[in-house]
């Protein structure tokens, strides 16, 4: 009887239970975490001062996070809803009014991702890829075991808007991955980092800050 | 502070070698300050609701 009672409870929780991110999704963002944050140590470490052999790990590294991005984009293009992350000027508008609304008045709440959301995905997306095309650029500096090193593949100066942008996106994504680690550790922003962890939200838990019904991909068996 | 590295080639022309490191502490502060800027934003909102 206790048995059946646990098991009926557990079947009621995991239906009340929404994917919210696929375990391939999931593990391509934690290995990207540990891509960027290793990027970040290994080519903003020697810049203040703290000196070791960075190059091999840096470049290495870069390849892989070359290759995430490549499957980002082919699996949000193909098997995922792109569309889901567009910034729509209604987006703008409802968040504002969300902003502006009293305790207990009806807002419209967003789908799958709020604007927050959409803005910190842009922003650190635009900035990584940036740091990705002009890091394979720099690639053609350096002997590997797979080319040999071309320094005048460019001219001096274009090299060095290729070095500037290089500078610029890591930069940003510094200030970007410190906002992103805040946010994901708030108490009330835990739910997006079980998603993250262990794929699910509850009903009750979307309820409060998302609408499943313009969450279309959902319904469509694609997130 | 410098928002770009540059240097002279062998002609005595400048040449631009990329982002100032000046910038470092910059992208650190902007991030720090968004983070305490929304810390204390969250405690205010907070006390006026309770």
């Amino acid at each position: 009887m206790a048995v059946e009672a646990h098991v009926t409870e557990r079947s009621a929780e995991s239906a009340a239970r929404i994917q919210r991110h696929a375990g391939i999704d999931r593990l391509f963002h934690w290995v990207t975490a540990v891509a960027v944050l290793a990027l970040l140590a290994t080519g903003l470490l020697p810049v203040v001062g703290v000196e070791f052999s960075w190059v091999t790990i840096h470049w290495m590294t870069g390849l892989v996070l070359t290759l995430l991005v490549l499957f980002h984009l082919v699996r949000s293009l193909f098997w995922q809803r792109p569309k889901c992350m567009l910034i729509r000027p209604r987006d703008v508008s409802e968040a504002l009014q969300a902003a502006r609304a009293k305790p207990g008045e009806p807002v419209r709440l967003p789908g799958k991702y709020t604007l927050a959301q959409k803005l910190m995905h842009l922003a650190l997306g635009l900035a990584v890829v940036v740091a990705v095309v002009t890091g394979v650029i720099m690639l053609a500096k350096i002997d590997t075991p797979f080319w040999k090193r071309d320094p005048y593949l460019l001219a001096a100066g274009t090299w060095g808007v290729v070095y500037l942008l290089h500078g610029l996106a890591a930069l940003a994504t510094l200030t970007l991955v410190m906002i992103h680690i805040y946010f994901g550790l708030l108490p009330e922003k835990r739910v997006y980092l079980r998603a993250m962890t262990r794929g699910w939200v509850t009903r009750e838990e979307l309820g409060a800050y998302h609408d499943l019904e313009r969450w279309p991909g959902r319904r469509a068996g694609r997130s | 502070m410098e928002l770009v590295r540059v240097s002279r080639d062998v002609w005595g022309q400048e040449v631009l070698e990329g982002v100032s490191w000046d910038l470092l502490p910059v992208a650190f502060g902007i991030g720090a300050v968004v983070i305490v800027g929304h810390a204390i934003w969250r405690l205010v909102r907070r006390r006026a609701r309770s």
